[in-house]
C-alpha cells in the first residue's frame, strides 16, 4: 500500500515537472553566468513558480555576438537573449527579433529610463528591455596625486586643467602616466560630443567637421604633451589596465573597473569624478553603454518568455543587482536609491556613473551608430587615432583618410 | 557479379562509411551550399534571399579590404612558404648527425610545434610590444655590444695565435680546432672579466628601439610591419613539423650513396645539393604543398591577434571570410564568394607546383 502511494506520488510530481515550461535565456559568459544564474535562483524562478515556468540561463563563452547570430540562423537561439545596443539595429530590423508592444502596456513601458528605452526602439516598436547600463567616468588613483602633489580631477575641470594636472603627475612620479590614452572612438567620442559635434549630421552622413577636428587634437596631444601614454606601448588594451597595474595615474571608464579593481587592486585609494568639460562649450559628452533582454521572434513559449522577462526586470530584480554592485539600474526610480549614498569608493564609481547619464553628464548619446555596425563605423576613426598618437601621419592626412573611408561606408 | 563479390563490395563500402559520410556532410554538402550561397545575397540574420548571379563576385573585387586580403594571403604564402621550407631543411640535416645527446636537440626544436596556437600568439603580442622582449633584448644587446666585442675579438685573437703557434711546429691544425678553441674561450673569458673590472670595456646605457610591431601602418618589401610579425611567429611555430617530416626522408636516404659520393671526393656540401636535395625531391613536395595550403587558409594568429593591430594590416582571406560572416548583418553570400576564391587559389596553386616541377618522384 505504501509503496503504491510512493509511485503515485512520483507520477504527479513527474507529471508536474514535464508540465513545467522552461524558458532559455542567453548571455555573456564569465561574471554574466554566475550573477544571472544567481538571479534566476533566488529572484526570478520563486516569482515565477506559480506559474509553472522555470528560467534556465546560459553563458556564451567567447565571441557572443557571432554565437547569437549563429544560433538565430540556425533556429536554435533561446527564448530570451541579451542584445548588445553596439550591434542592434540591424538584428532588429531583420525580424528575427519579437516586438514587446503586444507584452508590455505602456505604463509598464513608461517606467524605464527614458534615454534607455529609446536606444532600442525602431520604428515605434521596442525590441528589447534595458538590463542594466553604463556612462564612462573619470576614476582617479589617490596616491599618485598626492604622491606628485597634484589636486584631483573634480568636476569642473576642462580639458585644459585636466590636461594639466595629467602632465604633473606623469612628470612628478617616475614610470607612471597620467592617462593610458587608447585608439578607440567608445573613449574619444565623449569628448567628441562635448564639443556638440555628432556622427550623424541631419542629411545621415558623417563628416568630420571643425569640432570633431578639435577633440581630435586635444585628445592625440595627451601623448605627445607627456599627459600620457599610448596603452600599447604599456602592454595594455584598456585603460583601467594600467590604472589597476598603478602604471597609470587616471583612468576613463565605466562602472564595470570597480569589479575589476576590487580582484587587482583591492587596496587602492581612488575617486571618481565626471568627465573634463570642452573649455569652449562648457559641455561634457557621454556614451551610455547599454544591453537589452530581447525576444526571440521564433520562440515557441512567447508569453511564458514576457513572464520572465517581467520579473527579470523587475524592480526586486533590480534592487538584487544593485544592492551587490554589479550594475545599474535601468529602471527610472530607483536613480534615488538610497545604496547610491552609501560611503565608499565603489558607491561613488557608481553614483557618478549614474550622474553620467542625467543632465549633468551633457551631450550622452547611445553607444550605437544608427542602422550601421558600430565596429566598422568606428573603425576609421580609431585608425585615424592610431596613425597621429604612432605619429605615423598628420592630423590632417589621418582626418582626410578616416573621412574618405567614412564617405565609402556612409551612404 | 557473384555474390561473394557484392557481399565483399558491401563490407567495403561498411567499413569506408565513416570517412565517406564525415567527408559527405563536412566536405561535400558544405562545399555545394558555399558554392550556392555564393550567388545569393543570404545574410545570417536575414529571413529570406535571391539569386544575385556574380554580383557578390563583382563586389569582391571593387572592396579594397578584399584586395588587401588577397594581396597578404599571396605574400604571406610566398615568404612563409620559401622560409619554412628552408629554414625546416638546414635544422633537419643539422639533427640528423649521430651526435650524443642529440635526441635532447631533436625534442627541444619540436616543441614549439606542440604548444597551442592560442598560447603562442598571446605570448607573441607581449613579445612584440613596443616595451616587449624583443625590444628590450635588442636593447640589452646593444648596451653590451662593447664588451661582446671585446670578447670575440680576444677569442678571434688568441685562436689565431695558437693556430699559427702550431702551424710554426708543423703541425696541420684547422682554424676551427676544438682543442685549442677551449683554450681561446677561456682566455678570452677571463681578460674580458678582467678589462670589465678594470673599467676599461663597460656596457653603455640600454636603449631599447622605439620601434612598433603591431600598431605600424608602415611597410617592408610592401609587406606591413604587423603582417611580418605573424609571419615570424607563423614560422616559428610550423617549423618543427615539417623538419620532422624532412628528418624522417633523410633517415630512409641509403648511406651506401653518402658513402659512394664521399669516395669520388664530393665535400660535404656537394653531398648535401647532389644527393640530399635530390634524394627529398618527394618529401619536398609534401611540405611544399602541405605548407602551401597552410599558409593560404591561416586565420587563428590574425583572428587572436584581434586589436592589437589594425585589422587592415594584417587581414588575410580566411579572416575575411570569417569577418564577414559575423560582422554587420553576416554576409554570408559575400563571405561564401570569398571562401569559394580562397578554395580555387590553392587548387591552383598547387596545380601551378606541380607543373613547375617540384614533382613527386625522387631523381
Amino acid at each position: 500500500m505504501k509503496r503504491r502511494w510512493i509511485v503515485g506520488l512520483a507520477l504527479v510530481a513527474l507529471g508536474a515537472a514535464s508540465a513545467q515550461t522552461v524558458v532559455r535565456l542567453q548571455g555573456f559568459g564569465g561574471n554574466d553566468t554566475a550573477i544571472i544564474s544567481s538571479l534566476v535562483r533566488e529572484v526570478v524562478n520563486p516569482a515565477l513558480l506559480k506559474d509553472n515556468i522555470r528560467a534556465e540561463y546560459q553563458g556564451v563563452e567567447g565571441d557572443y555576438r557571432a554565437a547569437l547570430l549563429n544560433a538565430l540562423s540556425a533556429g536554435t537561439a533561446a527564448d530570451l537573449f541579451y542584445v548588445d545596443i553596439f550591434w542592434s539595429e540591424p538584428l532588429f530590423a531583420s525580424g528575427r527579433v519579437e516586438p514587446l508592444n503586444r507584452y508590455f502596456t505602456q505604463q509598464e513601458l513608461s517606467v524605464f529610463n527614458r534615454n534607455l528605452l529609446n536606444a532600442f526602439t525602431l520604428r515605434g516598436n521596442v525590441y528589447g528591455l534595458p538590463k542594466d547600463f553604463n556612462t564612462l567616468a573619470v576614476q582617479f588613483n589617490r596616491d599618485l596625486f598626492d604622491e606628485a602633489k597634484v589636486p584631483y580631477p573634480n568636476q569642473t575641470d576642462t580639458w585644459d586643467t585636466f590636461k594639466d594636472k595629467l602632465k604633473r603627475v606623469q612628470a612628478a612620479v617616475k614610470d607612471v602616466a597620467g592617462l593610458c590614452v587608447v585608439a578607440d572612438h567608445a573613449r574619444f567620442g565623449a569628448f567628441a560630443y562635448a564639443t556638440g559635434w555628432r556622427p550623424f549630421n541631419a542629411q545621415g552622413r558623417t563628416v568630420l567637421d571643425a569640432n570633431f577636428r578639435r577633440a581630435f587634437e586635444w585628445y592625440t596631444s595627451l601623448v605627445k604633451d607627456g599627459a600620457g601614454k599610448y596603452a600599447q606601448d604599456l602592454g595594455e588594451g584598456w585603460t583601467g589596465g594600467c590604472f589597476g597595474a598603478e602604471r597609470a595615474a587616471v583612468a576613463i571608464e565605466g562602472a564595470w573597473i570597480g569589479g575589476f579593481l576590487r580582484d587587482k587592486a583591492p587596496n587602492m585609494r581612488f575617486g571618481t569624478t565626471l568627465i573634463p568639460l570642452d573649455p569652449i562649450t562648457k559641455q561634457r559628452g557621454n556614451f551610455i553603454f547599454t544591453v537589452s533582454w530581447s525576444m526571440n521572434a521564433a520562440s515557441r513559449n512567447k508569453d511564458a518568455a514576457a513572464k520572465v522577462l517581467r520579473a527579470l526586470t523587475s524592480p526586486e530584480a533590480q534592487n538584487w543587482i544593485l544592492s551587490r554592485g554589479l550594475a545599474l539600474p535601468s529602471r527610472s526610480a530607483l536613480a534615488n536609491s538610497p545604496i547610491f549614498q552609501r560611503p565608499g569608493k565603489e558607491n561613488e564609481l557608481n553614483r557618478v556613473v549614474f550622474q553620467g547619464s542625467t543632465n549633468v553628464g551633457g551631450a550622452v548619446l547611445p553607444f550605437k551608430f544608427g542602422s550601421l555596425d558600430g565596429g566598422e563605423w568606428m573603425r576609421p576613426i580609431n585608425e585615424a587615432l592610431l596613425a597621429v598618437i604612432t605619429g605615423k601621419k598628420s592630423v590632417d592626412q589621418a582626418l582626410a583618410d578616416a573621412q574618405a573611408e567614412l564617405n565609402r561606408l556612409v551612404r | 557479379m557473384l555474390r561473394s563479390q557484392r557481399i565483399e563490395a558491401l563490407y567495403a563500402l561498411l567499413f569506408l562509411a565513416p570517412f565517406l559520410i564525415h567527408l559527405g556532410v563536412f566536405f561535400v554538402f558544405a562545399f555545394a551550399r558555399t558554392l550556392g550561397f555564393s550567388f545569393t545575397d543570404k545574410t545570417l540574420i536575414g529571413q529570406s534571399y535571391q539569386i544575385v548571379g556574380f554580383a557578390n563576385y563583382v563586389q569582391l573585387f571593387q572592396d579594397p579590404r578584399f584586395i588587401a586580403a588577397l594581396t597578404h594571403s599571396v605574400s604571406f604564402m610566398l615568404i612563409v612558404t620559401t622560409l619554412q621550407t628552408f629554414l625546416a631543411l638546414s635544422m633537419a640535416a643539422i639533427l640528423n648527425q649521430r651526435l650524443r645527446g642529440i635526441t635532447f636537440f631533436r625534442t627541444v626544436y619540436y616543441i614549439p610545434s606542440v604548444l597551442s596556437s592560442a598560447a603562442v600568439t598571446v605570448i607573441a603580442i607581449w613579445f612584440f610590444q613596443k616595451t616587449g622582449f624583443l625590444n628590450t633584448f635588442v636593447g640589452w644587446i646593444g648596451s653590451v655590444a662593447p664588451v661582446l666585442l671585446a670578447f670575440l675579438a680576444i677569442f678571434v685573437l688568441a685562436q689565431a695565435l695558437q693556430v699559427g703557434w702550431e702551424r710554426m711546429r708543423g703541425l696541420p691544425v684547422t682554424f676551427t680546432d676544438p682543442a685549442l678553441a677551449t683554450i681561446s674561450l677561456a682566455v678570452g673569458l677571463a681578460l674580458t672579466w678582467l678589462l670589465a673590472a678594470l673599467g676599461v670595456v663597460v656596457p653603455r646605457e640600454a636603449q631599447p628601439p622605439e620601434f612598433t610591431w603591431l600598431t605600424n601602418s608602415d611597410r617592408f618589401l610592401g609587406v606591413p610591419i604587423p603582417l611580418w610579425s605573424i609571419i615570424m611567429l607563423n614560422t616559428f611555430t610550423t617549423i618543427p613539423t615539417l623538419m620532422l617530416i624532412f628528418l624522417a626522408g633523410l633517415q630512409d636516404i641509403p648511406k651506401s650513396i653518402y658513402e659512394a659520393a664521399a669516395i669520388d671526393g664530393a665535400s660535404p656540401l656537394q653531398q648535401f645539393f647532389s644527393v640530399t636535395v635530390p634524394m627529398l625531391r618527394p618529401v619536398t613536395f609534401l611540405v611544399i604543398t602541405l605548407s602551401l595550403i597552410g599558409t593560404l587558409q591561416m586565420f587563428d594568429q590574425v583572428a587572436l591577434m584581434g586589436d592589437a593591430a589594425p585589422l587592415d594590416s594584417i587581414i588575410v582571406l580566411a579572416y575575411y571570410v570569417y569577418n564577414n560572416v559575423f560582422s554587420g548583418e553576416g554576409r554570408v553570400g559575400l563571405a561564401s564568394a570569398a571562401a569559394i576564391i580562397l578554395a580555387a587559389l590553392t587548387f591552383a596553386i598547387v596545380l601551378l607546383q606541380r607543373a613547375l616541377g617540384i614533382s613527386e618522384k625522387a631523381h
